[in-house]
C-alpha cells in the first residue's frame, strides 16, 4: 500500500546544530512505526516539522498526496494529522470532555459569527462530538472523571487523555511522542490496547520511544535516527540486530 | 438630579466599554491598552456620518461600530507576532498614532474638536431618554460577552489561554480566534463611542487618550478580568470614586493628580492583594483561569480529591 504521509528531502537546522538532514519517510495506514535513537537525534523534531510546530528549511512534506509542507499547525491538523506531547499538554482549566470536545474534527466554535448566530446547529455539532467523546474517555478508562478538571488527573492519566483527545479527529496519521515514557502497569496496557485498535483501524501511527521492548512488541517497522540523519529503516527485528546502532544508541559503553 | 444622571450616563459609557476590553484582556489573555482609540474612532465616524452625509444617527452609530471592527485587524495581526510586554507597546503606538492623525485632520476639527454634532434625545427628559438608551446597551454588550465565552468559542478561548500551540495542534486556529475577539471588542468600542458623540454632542481627541486607557484598565483589573461582572461593577467604581473626591472641596491643583494616582494606587493593591479583581472566585487567579461555561464535578482543592489523585500517582 502507498504511504498516506510522505516526506521528501526534509532539511532543518537551527544555526549549527542540524535536526533533519536530507529526512525521507514514508508512512502507510494501519502500519506502526517506531522512530528511535539517541537523545538529540531530531525524532521529536521530526514531530515538529511535519506538524508544522516548526518549518523545514526544504524539502516537501505530503499528506494523501497534497503537499502540506505550507500550511499553517491548525491547518495540517484538519488534514488529519493528529499528535500527542511527550508533556501531555492537557488543558488544565478545562474539564476532560472539555479537553476532548476541541479535538472535534468540525468545532462549533471555529466561527464566533455560528457561535452566535446559529447555537441550534451549534448544540447538534456539540452532542455528537460529545457522544464520541465519552466514548474515547471510556477507552481510555477516565469516563468516570469526564466532568473533573484535567489538572487533578496523574501523569499517567494525563497521557492517556492527551491520547483520546489526538483521536477525537479521526485522522488518517498519528504521531506518538513518548506516550510510555514514566507510565507504567494499568496506563501502559491501555496506551497500547488503543495504539493496536487504531493501527487496526488503518491510521498510520509513528510513535517516538526509548522503551525498546515496546517498540519491539508493538512495531512492525523501526527507523533509526541519529544527529538528523536516517541511518536504518526496516523491521524492528534486523534493526536490533545490527551493532553499530545498538552502539550509537547506548553510546561509546556498549 | 441632573448631576447624578450624568454621572450615571458616564458610567454606564464606561461599563460597555469595560465589558468589551475584558473580551481582549481577560479572556484573550491580550494586553492592550489601545481600547480609547476605537471608542474615539467609533465616536468621530459616527458624528462626521451624520454631519457630513446626513445618515440618520441609528445607522450612522451602527456603521461607525462595524468601522471600528474593521480598524481592529491590523492591531490584530500584530498581536500574532508580538505578544505580552510588546504587544503593550505595539498597541499604545497605534492608539498615539491614530490620535496624532485625529489631532491633525481638518475634518475632524483637529485640536479643537467636533461640536454641534446631532443628539437623538430632546427636550427636558433628555438625560433620562440617554440613560435608558445606554442601559439597554450595557445589557445588550453583557448577554453578547455572556453568551459567547459560555459557547464553544469561549471554551477554545480558555483552551488558548492555557496552551496556544497544542490548542492548534488539534485542527483550532488562535489566530482566527484572535481577530474575531478584537473586531468584536472595537465594535463593542466604537458602538459605545457612537453614543457618546450624540449624546454629548461634542468630542475633542484628548478624550481618547492614554489617561482613559489606564481608567479603563483599572476598571477591568479591580473588577476582576475574565469574569461575567467585573468590568461592570469595576466601571461604577471608577466612575463615582473620582466623583466623590470632588466634594471634598480639594484646590484644582490637587484634584488632578490624586484622581490618577486613586487609579495607580488600586491597580497595584489589587494585582498583589487580589489578582482575580472583586468579582474573581475565591481561587487564586480563578477568574482568568476556569472557563464559566461547564463548573468542574469536583474542586481539584477537595482533600479526597487529592487523596485519590495521589494514590493513582503512586499506584499506576
Amino acid at each position: 500500500m502507498s504511504a498516506i504521509l510522505q516526506v521528501i528531502g526534509l532539511r532543518k537546522r537551527f544555526g549549527g546544530i542540524v535536526v533533519a538532514d536530507d529526512i525521507t519517510l514514508g508512512l502507510r495506514p494501519g502500519e506502526v512505526v517506531g522512530l528511535i535513537g539517541p537523545n538529540g537525534a531530531g525524532k521529536t523534531s521530526l514531530f515538529n516539522l511535519i506538524t508544522g510546530v516548526i518549518r523545514p528549511d526544504s524539502g516537501t512534506i505530503m499528506m494523501d498526496g497534497v503537499r502540506i509542507d505550507t500550511l499553517r499547525l491548525s491547518e495540517r491538523a484538519q488534514m488529519g494529522i493528529a499528535r500527542t506531547w511527550q508533556h501531555a499538554r492537557s488543558f488544565p482549566s478545562l474539564t476532560l470532555l472539555d479537553n476532548l470536545l476541541l479535538g472535534a474534527r468540525d468545532y462549533p466554535g471555529d466561527s464566533l459569527l455560528r457561535t452566535l448566530l446559529q447555537p441550534g446547529i451549534s448544540r447538534r455539532m456539540e452532542a455528537e462530538a460529545e457522544q464520541r467523546a465519552m466514548q474515547l474517555l471510556e477507552r481510555v478508562r477516565l469516563a468516570h472523571k469526564a466532568h473533573d478538571l484535567a489538572s487533578d488527573l496523574s501523569y499517567g492519566q494525563q497521557k492517556l487523555l492527551g491520547m483520546a483527545r489526538a483521536l477525537m479527529s479521526e485522522g488518517a496519521c498519528l504521531l506518538l511522542d513518548e506516550p510510555m515514557a514514566a507510565v507504567e502497569g494499568r496506563t501502559y496496557a491501555i496506551m497500547r490496547e488503543v495504539i493496536e485498535q487504531e493501527a487496526h483501524r488503518g491510521q498510520a501511527v509513528c510513535i517516538v520511544e526509548h522503551n525498546v521492548g515496546f517498540i519491539r512488541d508493538l512495531c512492525s517497522r523501526g527507523v533509526f535516527m541519529a544527529a538528523g540523519k536516517v541511518l536504518a529503516d526496516g523491521p524492528v527485528d534486523e534493526l536490533m540486530k545490527m551493532k553499530d546502532l545498538t552502539a550509537l544508541y547506548f553510546g561509546a559503553a556498549a | 438630579m441632573e448631576y447624578l444622571l450624568t454621572l450615571a450616563i458616564l458610567a454606564a459609557l464606561s461599563a460597555v466599554l469595560a465589558i468589551g476590553l475584558n473580551l481582549v484582556l481577560g479572556y484573550g489573555g491580550l494586553l492592550s491598552v489601545a481600547h480609547p482609540i476605537f471608542y474615539g474612532l467609533g465616536a468621530y465616524a459616527s458624528a462626521l456620518l451624520t454631519m457630513q452625509a446626513n445618515v440618520p444617527i441609528p445607522l450612522a452609530i451602527v456603521l461607525a461600530a462595524l468601522g471600528c471592527a474593521a480598524a481592529s485587524v491590523p492591531l490584530a495581526l500584530c498581536s500574532l507576532r508580538v505578544s505580552g510586554d510588546y504587544f503593550v507597546i505595539v498597541s499604545l503606538g497605534f492608539q498615539l498614532a491614530v490620535l496624532q492623525i485625529i489631532n491633525n485632520l481638518e475634518i475632524t476639527g483637529a485640536s479643537g474638536g467636533l461640536s454641534r454634532i446631532p443628539t437623538f434625545a430632546h427636550g427636558s427628559d433628555r438625560n433620562l431618554i440617554c440613560l435608558g438608551v445606554l442601559l439597554v446597551a450595557v445589557a445588550a454588550t453583557l448577554v453578547l460577552v455572556r453568551t459567547l465565552v459560555q459557547s464553544p468559542f469561549g471554551r477554545a478561548l480558555t483552551a488558548m489561554r492555557n496552551d496556544e500551540e497544542a490548542l492548534s495542534a488539534l485542527g483550532r486556529d488562535p489566530v482566527r480566534m484572535k481577530i474575531s475577539i478584537f473586531a468584536l471588542s472595537a465594535g463593542i468600542a466604537g458602538f459605545a463611542g457612537g453614543l457618546y458623540a450624540h449624546i454629548f454632542q461634542f468630542l475633542t481627541p484628548s478624550q481618547f487618550g492614554i489617561e482613559t486607557s489606564t481608567a479603563l484598565l483599572t476598571m477591568v483589573v479591580v473588577g476582576g478580568t475574565a469574569t461575567i461582572w467585573g468590568p461592570l461593577v469595576g466601571a461604577l467604581l471608577m466612575t463615582c470614586v473620582p466623583q466623590a473626591i470632588q466634594f471634598l472641596d480639594l484646590p484644582q491643583a490637587i484634584g488632578g493628580p490624586i484622581q490618577g494616582m486613586i487609579f495607580s494606587v488600586l491597580v497595584l493593591i489589587f494585582l498583589f492583594l487580589r489578582p482575580q479583581g472583586l468579582m474573581g472566585g475565591s481561587r487564586g487567579g480563578g477568574g482568568l483561569d476556569a472557563w464559566s461555561g461547564r463548573r468542574p464535578g469536583r474542586s481539584s482543592r477537595r482533600p479526597d480529591v487529592i487523596v485519590e489523585r495521589l494514590a493513582e500517582e503512586v499506584g499506576s
